[in-house]
């Protein structure tokens, strides 16, 4: 088994001068279209290459505030007025401002198992699957395991 | 023969217990979009460049890049073209006092903290993080805050005045960004106010506004309005310090400016490394323990 038989097609895409406002919208979008959660985006550029990725980790730690280890010392603090504070500075960021660009992929030919051994040693819930520069494929952490998982089970010795 | 020893509430306490653990560091080559890229998404100041052996070498600091935006240099540079070299290291163990007193001779705003070799670094020592020292002091000091918190009087406490700097620089909103640059690196201030027609406060411009400007391919041509912040975040010189502070950190802001009675007039600016410099706590009862004879 190898990625391109457990890669996901369908993806959606974000551009690096995209605002992080878009990027949100971009990320409920594309859980409602895919009908599941989904964590992260890839970034790519006006030829269509994979520049970054962004996950919602990364827009967290942006808007978590930097001293926010003292805010547990601060009593009567309303967190509501100041979140929404923070927001509206993150408008001002764009997508190429907060991404990750330490990018880890694969080629449609790698096999499953290598695949496995990228994403337990390097905590990635997902790797682009690219193929001559070019983005073709995505692969979540839950369609590696249900597809072995699959697998194992088809087996007649399994539960035996 | 009895002499008498300066003493600040910072005294005796270590580098540890204020310094960050995240160091953020790439190297040389990288360039400085990537460079932009890491202080904006981890909220840092400068980030430590290393060689090819990954050993520190250099640091380059927001104010680096601000020069870079001006002199027109592209986003593409190299980070090891426009690092300051070497870069200024303190130890976990050393006094704080020690720290912020090689911090003020080489007129920076941090120092990376060395581990146990000369490669490893734990972390980093800069002036808001000692303010968040000052104010965990202060809210569990049982001599100044909450008692006077307690006992309804403010008399004691130490108010915003006490710690500004008595003077603001300034640019007009409608000049090119590339004259604010000019105004912020002609002093050491962290942020320029920018004001209107009338000479009023209009919005504010921070190093952190100028990197993500280049970043987004802005040119240093353009109005500085175009890039500004907006409301200015002041504060009235009369306000308690403590307050301020604490304002300050939960807004993840650098710095108020501070007015009068007028909130039109801008007469100085109070900041995290100002209120570091201040060194007392936030109210007079840290006054007297910071004289003692030996």
């Amino acid at each position: 088994m190898y990625a391109r038989d457990i890669m996901d097609h369908r993806f959606h895409t974000l551009k690096p001068d995209d605002t992080v406002l878009e990027a949100v919208k971009q990320l409920y979008s594309a859980s409602q279209a895919q009908g599941k959660k989904i964590f992260g985006l890839m970034v790519t550029d006006e030829e269509d290459r994979l520049v970054g990725m962004l996950s919602m980790y990364d827009i967290l730690l942006f808007i978590q505030p930097k001293h926010i280890h003292i805010w547990g010392e601060m009593e009567d603090l309303d967190p509501g007025d100041l979140f929404d504070e923070r927001l509206e500075s993150v408008k001002r960021v764009q997508v190429k401002d907060l991404m990750s660009t330490d990018l880890v992929t694969v080629t449609p030919y790698t096999h499953v198992f290598r695949v496995v051994d990228i994403m337990i040693k390097q905590h990635m819930r997902r790797i682009p699957v690219v193929d001559d520069k070019e983005v073709v494929g995505i692969i979540y952490r839950t369609s590696v395991f249900y597809s072995l998982l699959k697998k194992f089970t088809d087996a007649p010795d399994i539960g035996e | 023969m009895t002499t008498v020893r300066k003493r600040s509430v910072l005294s005796g306490m270590r580098v540890k217990e204020a310094m960050r653990r995240l160091v953020i560091r790439l190297s040389s080559d990288q360039t400085l979009a990537r460079g932009i890229n890491h202080l904006i998404k981890f909220k840092a100041g400068a980030l430590l460049v290393t060689d090819q052996k990954e050993s520190p070498c250099g640091v380059v600091s927001k104010t680096d890049i601000m020069a870079a935006f001006y002199g027109g240099l592209p986003v593409e540079t190299r980070l090891g073209e426009i690092m300051a070299a070497p870069p200024l290291f303190c130890y976990p163990d050393e006094e704080i006092e020690a720290g912020l007193q090689r911090m003020g001779e080489h007129r920076v705003h941090r120092l990376f903290v060395q581990g146990a070799t000369s490669d490893a670094v734990i972390g980093t020592f800069s002036y808001p993080d000692i303010v968040g020292l000052l104010y965990r002091y202060c809210s569990t000091c049982k001599k100044g805050h909450r008692r006077a918190s307690a006992e309804g009087s403010d008399e004691n406490r130490a108010r915003v005045k006490e710690a500004m700097t008595p003077f603001v620089i300034s640019s007009a909103a409608a000049a090119p960004i590339s004259e604010a640059i000019e105004v912020l690196s002609a002093h050491t201030f962290g942020a320029v106010l920018l004001t209107d027609i009338a000479g009023k406060p209009a919005g504010v411009i921070s190093k952190t506004d100028l990197i993500l400007a280049f970043h987004h391919g802005c040119r240093p041509e353009r109005p500085a309005a175009e890039i500004m912040g907006s409301p200015v975040l002041s504060c009235n010189g009369e306000d308690l310090l403590a307050d301020a502070l604490r304002e300050m950190l939960i807004r993840d802001v650098q710095r108020f400016f501070v007015h009068g009675d007028d909130p039109l007039e801008i007469k100085g600016v109070l900041s995290l490394s100002d209120a570091a410099r201040f060194r007392s706590g936030t109210c007079k009862a840290c006054i007297p323990s910071r004289f003692i004879g030996d």
